[in-house]
């Protein structure tokens, strides 16, 4: 419980319910009766993660076993540090408020490369080693999973083993083996390449890489044997798989705070700059009446007057309207209202918009990516001009006069005209509302563009392609903002260069970097995802003492038969087909979307048959 | 249409929950409940709530309320019931009935304290904080710093127990709509004047008061 030490840090510091615990839906357990203690630590802000819908599911799923218990762990702001610091209170979960040294098995999510360094904080603070090479058998396993372990090579010094893929179940399987491992007596040698044979499970210590001397990498081994490649894991019955319908509610507030539902995993789309839509390959829909019913449960045991039917492509849901008609049945008795957070411009319909805006009418956001036609076909993302006056027309005539959209700049292939693109479509929205007799009245429209900066990413056609220099990026913000000179009715916000740059080069880095990540952290880097604590100097200077090019990893043409540094790594998805992507959009070429047109990605291997029944349609 | 006074305590981890915290924490707890609750029936229809005093962070209380409407006529052991299991740790409810006063009369409230340390120091502090007149400490509010005298607002302290690690003292303070005085005030007085360490000090609020110092509850 909250001890006297801990009680005068928490009276110190801003927010302190981050540290608290004790929501209604937060899971205690007798340590006595429990084999695994598992710490599923997320390493940004209390608000930040309890917005993350996977920690909710590894949390649910975990706690149904009855000989595992599952924690939460967050980051603490710089305040808080200060105070543990001083304190010398250990880094502690939520619950049971333990050291996170107490754990047998410590997990992070990696869902963004610039909380990189706040995962060497929370170890730190909890006494830990950094270096997995420097914990011997009395220290917690410290594994990782999420998008980033795709290329976690860059922290691959840190952690004894990482989840590939969909990890909610295999944490199961790697829990209870661990357990048995353990009463065998087995070393934590032995207990990791035991673990390095579970699928799905990738241990970097038992690989070695050799490097060219241009840096580039020159050979991926196993001495040991372990797979290679290692390959990721699925859950192949998406359809019935159930979800969690009670959940840990945060008291004060979070980034996204309202139910959610994954209706659906993977994406058909294929935009070939989106690392989401080719690592959560293949496509699969979950039960619409398994949706509505859990929504239903989950809505009424949390209070929350609002959920989110979350997914990459929620409008590719194949009974999205049917499942909108059963959910309005209770949502409107209840005052429950649904959010679509996902739409796209080219299957927005005005049966659709009339759903979501039945109870509160949130915010319209569309993502058209690039400001012309010859861009948005370069990167694939098959929107037409059309489609977009289309549905801007339709979201005005229910009502709405805000739309938000999203852009990208520093595209492959991206040139002035582009940006100027932009500004236009933006105009070109504003010009559609005042043209409509049956606009809304009495408010004049109001256009949001939100830019921000690519940064090609591992497993995408684009993971050849250097990214646009800060300089570069910066001269297109700048004529961006000529381009929309001073329309008052057009917002626009776009991302810092900097933190982009950082992104992609340690999206694209390999293990070399775990050392400059190190040092980046002894010299006082922590959340770098956030404005007011991002230390761009600091950053420099630890490439620069390292002897290590950042524009190497960034901002380079790579060959297509360059050896990658994920390249052991096996999501599915062909490196020949990523390629053969890549060479269509030198060229302008679409691909139609994998529901209509198969493309041999590659991925349906993963499910043991095709993705889709294409002669049923 | 009936209006419900909710009676509650406020102790324990949910003492780290703000004012605004609570309105979130109270009304997913009514909507958990399925009570027919009265919905604002504005733009974007939300469960009508009023709180009577707000508490500050940090301080626990055994002598909350929230007023809410009910569309039917229900009995305060089936509101309960339905409440039941809704709200955080630290949250008991005590009681659910038509509210007993107007929280426009609230005047005064009364916090008991306890402050860890040289149980000698604490009680000399206090007395000494009793024979003085003037007691001027400086407030930050929305619209900027102002000084104030709190020994015109806080005129007696009175020690309840002492033991050689501890002190428990009360005293009674304005609250309310026109003046309200944050025990902390007086906290940062002792700790400013005479070096009494206040951080972990328990704060509890223990009643309010109207303006003849008349018990409300």
């Amino acid at each position: 419980m909250i001890d006297n030490k801990l009680k005068s840090a928490l009276l110190s510091v801003q927010k302190p319910a981050r540290y608290t615990g004790g929501e209604p839906g937060c899971i205690i357990k007798n340590k006595n009766d429990i084999d695994v203690r598992f710490a599923f630590c997320f390493p940004d802000t209390y608000e930040v993660g309890m917005s993350h819908l996977g920690l909710k599911v590894i949390y649910d799923v975990l706690n149904k076993q009855d000989n595992i218990w599952c924690e939460r762990c967050f980051a603490p702001w710089t305040d808080m540090v200060e105070q543990m610091k001083e304190k010398n209170i250990p880094m502690f979960t939520l619950e049971s408020k333990d050291s996170l040294k107490e754990f047998d098995i410590v997990g992070f999510t990696l869902q963004y490369e610039l909380s990189f360094t706040n995962i060497l904080l929370m170890l730190e603070l909890a006494n830990i080693p950094l270096y997995a090479k420097d914990r011997d058998e009395s220290y917690p396993l410290i594994c990782a999973g999420g998008p980033c372990t795709c290329n976690a090579e860059p922290v691959a010094d840190f952690f004894d083993f990482m989840f590939l893929g969909e990890g909610e179940y295999r944490t199961i399987d790697v829990c209870n083996k661990y357990h048995q491992l353990r009463k065998e007596g087995k070393s934590k040698s032995e207990i990791l390449i035991e673990l390095s044979k579970i699928e799905g499970v990738y241990v970097p210590s038992l690989y070695q890489i050799e490097y060219n001397e241009d840096n580039t990498v020159k050979s991926i081994t196993s001495n040991v044997g372990a797979p290679i490649p290692c390959k990721k894991s699925i859950i192949s019955d998406f359809k019935n798989l159930p979800f969690p319908t009670n959940v840990a509610v945060p008291m004060i507030g979070a980034v996204h705070d309202r139910a959610m539902v994954e209706v659906l995993r993977g994406c058909v789309r294929g935009c070939r700059f989106c690392q989401a839509g080719f690592i959560y390959r293949p496509f699969r829909e979950r039960d619409a009446d398994l949706i509505n019913k859990g929504a239903k449960e989950l809505c009424a045991s949390t209070g929350y007057e609002e959920i989110s039917l979350t997914s990459l492509s929620t409008s590719d849901h194949p009974q999205l309207e049917s499942m909108l008609d059963k959910m309005l049945d209770w949502t409107q008795e209840e005052k429950v209202n649904i959010a679509l957070p996902s739409l796209r411009v080219d299957n927005f319909s005005e049966s659709l918009v009339k759903k979501v805006s039945k109870v509160r009418k949130s915010g319209l956001t569309f993502a058209p990516e690039a400001g012309t036609q010859r861009l948005r076909d370069i990167i694939n993302k098959n929107v037409t001009e059309e489609e977009l006056e289309k549905t801007c027309k339709l979201a005005f005539e229910a009502g709405y006069s805000a739309v938000k959209l999203y852009f990208m700049m520093g595209l492959p292939g991206e040139t002035m005209e582009d940006i100027k693109g932009i500004a236009d479509t933006a105009k070109k929205v504003i010009d559609i509302y005042y043209s409509m007799p049956n606009r809304p009245k009495g408010r004049g429209a109001e256009v949001s563009i939100s830019v921000s900066c690519f940064v090609p990413k591992p497993f995408t056609p684009f993971q050849f392609v250097p990214q646009d220099t800060s300089e570069q990026l910066k001269e297109k913000q700048s004529y961006l903002l000529e381009c929309v000179s001073n329309n008052r009715r057009i917002k626009v916000s776009y991302h810092d260069s900097e933190t982009s740059f950082l992104e992609a080069v340690l999206a694209r880095g390999d293990r070399r970097l775990s050392k400059v990540i190190f040092d980046a952290y002894k010299k006082g880097c922590i959340f770098d995802g956030w404005f007011e604590c991002f230390n761009y100097q600091n950053w420099l200077d630890v490439f620069k003492e390292n002897n290590i090019d950042m524009a190497f990893y960034a901002n380079r043409l790579r060959d297509v038969n360059e050896i990658m540094p994920w390249d052991h790594i096996d999501y599915g998805v062909t490196k020949k087909f990523l390629i053969e992507e890549y060479k269509k959009s030198l060229e302008a070429i679409t691909s139609a979307p994998c529901n209509k047109q198969c493309h041999n990605c590659g991925a349906n291997k993963l499910l043991g048959r095709a993705c889709f029944e294409y002669n049923k349609a | 249409m009936n209006t419900i006074r909710l009676k509650f305590k406020k102790t324990g981890l949910s003492i780290y929950y703000s004012q605004l915290d609570l309105q979130r924490v109270m009304s997913r707890a009514l909507k958990k409940s399925g009570l027919p609750v009265w919905y604002s029936q504005g733009y974007n229809p939300h469960i009508y709530m009023t709180f009577t005093l707000p508490l500050s962070l940090g301080h626990e209380s055994i002598c909350e309320s929230v007023d809410f409407r009910l569309n039917e006529e229900l009995s305060e052991e089936e509101i309960l019931k339905a409440l039941e299991n809704t709200l955080p740790q630290g949250i008991e409810l005590v009681s659910a009935t038509a509210p007993d006063y107007d929280a426009k009369s609230i005047a005064f409230a009364r916090y008991d304290i306890t402050l860890y340390g040289n149980g000698d120091d604490i009680v000399k502090a206090l007395e000494e904080y009793d024979n003085i007149t003037e007691a001027i400490v400086t407030k930050v509010t929305k619209k900027g710093q102002k000084e104030i005298n709190i020994k015109e607002l806080i005129k007696d302290v009175k020690i309840l127990d002492k033991t050689d690690d501890k002190v428990t003292f009360t005293a009674i303070y304005p609250a309310g709509l026109s003046l309200n005085i944050n025990p902390s005030l007086l906290l940062d007085y002792l700790h400013d004047n005479y070096n009494i360490k206040v951080l972990d000090a328990l704060i509890i609020r223990k009643n309010l008061f109207d303006n003849e110092l008349k018990i409300l509850q």
